[in-house]
């Protein structure tokens, strides 16, 4: 057959998203790729440099639907870093909570996304199933399922509600022995396995030339994890360890990408359960909110050159903030925004990995790479 | 075998008769009393098949409909039965049994409580999701979403049909209609019952197997002529998967015709009533061979390579839409219809009723309602299959047609005939039970031993078995500050 190019996307059930993949195809063999991103650009930093510092918040919940949370995080630790405002450790905490818990439904609804990719829609609905509990979770905390609106500069929007630990601990102990389902319809499947494993390497040097992050990077065995290599926040108080799978010698395979985000998975549920044990004045006192204990008081304005960075590591991977303050000739507004997006770099590189693989392997390869088109086109 | 109390056939031919002699002989066109009333026999028959296959279509789509929920919902095979008498919650699951009328269900419900004081869950009450909790709140008499795919047909035939402009007008037209007739044409020799069915030639199950196979030239034709990229993806893997899987399924039934030394299907049946046992003892890893090679011929999770949505949208109908998109999806169910109905002739003994001999009023059961029972119950291993696997890749469909099933369907016709030869060999009336004892014990020691997949080498060097050697994880925290 003559070679083709198929233009999958920007509607397509592989995309997870709104993109277009071009890819050049030899029968049934891929010969050749084209991501073609920018369908659902927004102009994010174009918009925040006319917003004041709380209401970018907002903005960056929408960077990710799958991730609101981690995104409004990791803007506002860059936010208080220029602004120059300490937050209270119990705000950490409940951060780190909240955080966690949105890594958890990412990565659920990843997995939910990936088994209907390889063909089985069982492995969806189990994976919305628990996913719908931390949604409930992560409502009580933010008031809201998608979009949260959590973080305030200077600490969080509310106290955790009375009764969450003991709900989130239960619903964690429940998820935990869950996972073992979908390692049961996945890992113990030979389908899976064939569908997944030796298909789609990518080796830990070319990622981490291309700046590919995250549970990707891990996946080939290097480990870094922006919590355990810079901790911020209360990373460094908490008893956990990165995830980080054995990769291959030819590199890392759909199946250990698929490996690390359920250890992952596991991992933050586990950080989640310590969290609430450490958490200072104890998980079951509530504080009104806007109490100093949760919410410290910051400044409006930001002075000129000043500029406030801070890198956070994602679901996807190592997303970066950069802010830089414009005096009293902006007002409350910052005078330019800057988000580094671990999809916007991953897709090129995943779109790469998959040449000389069947077109079968498309959505296989794809979906492995976790990508979010919301962040990537921003 | 006769002794079918529904011998429908029997019954048509009586009226048809009595209706000729009343009216054609007594006309002066007399000498046609006889082929009047075959003809109207013959007609009558095919209507009555047709409208039983067509009905009872809609049990199998209902059956999926509600396996599947109910494997997705729960927890698998294992919870699924025990969802029946205990929710996810702790609560039972709806009492539906108290809603039934006239209360046949009262004794359903005592088993219920007995099963949930100890096998009941109560530890999971707070951590529940509001996706699990489905229930139907509706009325239980009327079977709820039986009649969907009705409203849903009604849809369909209100959609306007469309063309693609670029396609090839013609055969995209015929297409569609190649693949609905020989689908429906299957059922001309699947019988229902002894005395059911719409005709019984001498070589029906050769017929059969070539009106099966012209279905995958219509779908490469729909494939192709739509002109669309996917479409033509889907039609080309579609017939290269078709043509692996052509050769093990005939090879497989070549079996059963040797074995049972017909190529008629209501002989194959009274072989397996005259034998004592059914041919899925004798011929186990046939039977196995053959619910493969079917789910791949319909294809269906995890063969369904043609239209796997994932990657190709939707294969090659996704140019088709309105009631012929609606035939084609019925005429997929009644291909997988006829593969359960076939596989129930085949290997389940057909209308035979489970322990004739030993338990003499069983056979007061009609015999259609054990073919529809057999044909049911093999649709429930083809939900499972959907709910359980995931889709394989083309070119491992190919590989496992060719280096698998090819060579076990040869052995297994081996088996067959030297079952012919030396054992049902039509001499020896006294036909030994210990055979099929034996040939199934030892198939099913085989099958566990080879379930047990659990490489200790492999755990033991932590290597995977479709990936090469992996290398050692980079210490952790060597990031660490």
């Amino acid at each position: 057959m003559a070679e083709m190019w198929i233009s999958m996307g920007p509607q397509h059930p592989m995309t997870h998203g709104l993109w277009t993949l071009k890819v050049k195809v030899d029968g049934e063999t891929v010969v050749d790729t084209e991501p073609d991103l920018g369908y659902i650009h927004r102009g994010v930093e174009k918009i925040c440099e006319a917003r004041d510092f709380t209401q970018i918040t907002t903005y960056c919940d929408r960077l990710c639907y799958a991730s609101a949370n981690t995104w409004s995080h990791a803007y506002i630790y860059a936010a208080e870093d220029l602004l120059e405002v300490e937050v209270p450790e119990r705000a950490e905490y409940i951060r780190m909570v909240a955080i966690e818990l949105q890594r958890i439904a990412s990565h659920l609804m990843w997995l939910g996304a990936y088994c209907p990719d390889v063909g089985n829609l069982t492995g969806m609905v189990w994976c919305l199933r628990e996913r719908e509990m931390m949604m409930d979770l992560l409502q009580e905390l933010g008031g809201s399922r998608m979009h949260y609106n959590f973080p305030r500069v200077g600490g969080v929007k509310r106290d955790l509600p009375i009764g969450f630990a003991l709900r989130c601990r239960a619903k964690l102990k429940l998820f935990l022995d869950r996972i073992q389902e979908y390692e049961a319809i996945l890992d113990e499947s030979t389908i899976f396995l064939v569908r997944t494993q030796g298909v789609g390497y990518a080796k830990a040097e070319e990622m981490i030339n291309h700046g590919v992050s995250g549970p990707n990077v891990r996946a080939a065995g290097h480990n870094y994890d922006v919590r355990w290599a810079h901790p911020y926040s209360v990373y460094d108080e908490l008893d956990w360890e990165p995830s980080v799978e054995r990769p291959s010698i030819k590199g890392s395979d759909c199946y250990d990408r698929y490996r690390v985000r359920v250890e992952e998975m596991r991992q933050s549920a586990l950080m989640i359960l310590d969290g609430l044990d450490k958490m200072p004045g104890g998980a079951d006192t509530y504080h009104e909110p806007g109490d100093p204990a949760i919410l410290a008081k910051a400044p409006a304005r930001a002075a000129e050159g000043q500029t406030g960075y801070h890198h956070f590591e994602d679901s996807r991977g190592e997303s970066m903030f950069y802010l830089a303050g414009g005096g009293e000739g902006r007002g409350k507004h910052p005078y330019r925004v800057s988000i580094r997006s671990p999809m916007f770099i991953t897709i090129p590189y995943a779109a790469k990995c998959m040449i000389g693989y069947k077109i079968a392997d498309i959505p296989a390869i794809m979906g492995s790479f976790d990508p979010c088109i919301g962040e990537t086109d921003r | 075998m006769t002794d079918d109390i529904l011998d429908m056939r029997g019954w048509v031919r009586a009226a048809m008769d009595f209706v000729s002699e009343n009216t054609i002989g007594m006309s002066r066109h007399w000498e046609y009393t006889d082929s009047v009333a075959w003809f109207l026999t013959e007609f009558i028959m095919c209507v009555m098949v047709f409208g039983g296959i067509m009905t009872t279509l809609l049990v199998l789509l209902w059956m999926e409909r509600k396996l599947l929920g109910r494997f997705m919902d729960r927890r698998g095979a294992r919870t699924s039965l025990r969802s029946l008498w205990v929710g996810e919650n702790g609560v039972t699951a709806g009492e539906w049994w108290n809603q039934l009328p006239f209360g046949p269900g009262v004794p359903g419900g005592m088993v219920n409580k007995l099963l949930n004081e100890f096998a009941g869950n109560d530890h999971e009450l707070e951590a529940v999701s509001r996706v699990q909790n489905r229930s139907y709140h509706g009325v239980w008499w009327l079977l709820p979403g039986f009649f969907q795919n009705l409203a849903d047909g009604m849809k369909f035939l209100t959609k306007e049909h469309m063309v693609p402009e670029k396609a090839d007008r013609f055969v995209f037209e015929i297409a569609p209609f190649l693949i609905i007739a020989t689908t429906v044409m299957c059922f001309t020799f699947i019988p229902l019952g002894p005395h059911f069915y719409s005709n019984n030639s001498e070589m029906s199950i050769l017929f059969l197997m070539a009106v099966f196979s012209v279905a995958p030239l219509g779908v490469f034709f729909a494939g192709w002529s739509s002109n669309n990229k996917y479409t033509l993806l889907g039609g080309i893997r579609s017939a290269a998967q078709l043509t692996a899987y052509e050769i093990p399924l005939l090879v497989i039934v070549l079996s059963v015709v040797v074995l049972s030394g017909s190529f008629n299907v209501i002989e194959v049946i009274e072989f397996q009533a005259d034998s004592g046992v059914w041919n899925i003892f004798l011929l186990p890893m046939g039977s196995v061979l053959f619910l493969v090679v079917m789910v791949a011929e319909v294809e269906r999770i995890p063969f369904d390579m043609p239209e796997a949505e994932a990657e190709l949208v939707e294969g090659w109908w996704t140019e088709y839409g309105g009631m012929r998109w609606g035939l084609m999806f019925a005429s997929e169910y009644l291909r997988t219809y006829a593969a359960c109905l076939l596989f129930a002739h085949f290997f389940l003994g057909g209308w035979e009723a489970p322990f004739e001999d030993t338990l003499p009023l069983i056979g007061l059961v009609p015999h259609i309602l054990w073919v529809f029972l057999k044909a049911w119950f093999m649709f429930i291993f083809f939900v499972w299959f959907r709910a359980a696997l995931h889709r394989v890749r083309t070119d491992q469909i190919l590989e496992f047609g060719w280096r698998w099933l090819l060579p076990l369907s040869l052995v297994n016709l081996v088996m067959a005939t030297v079952l012919r030869l030396w054992v049902y060999d039509g001499v020896n009336e006294e036909w030994p039970i210990l055979v099929p004892i034996l040939i199934t014990s030892i198939s099913l020691a085989l099958f566990i031993l080879l379930s047990i997949d659990e490489d200790p080498e492999a755990l033991e060097a932590q290597t995977r078995p479709f990936s090469v050697q992996t290398v050692d994880v980079a210490s952790p925290g060597q990031h660490r500050k």
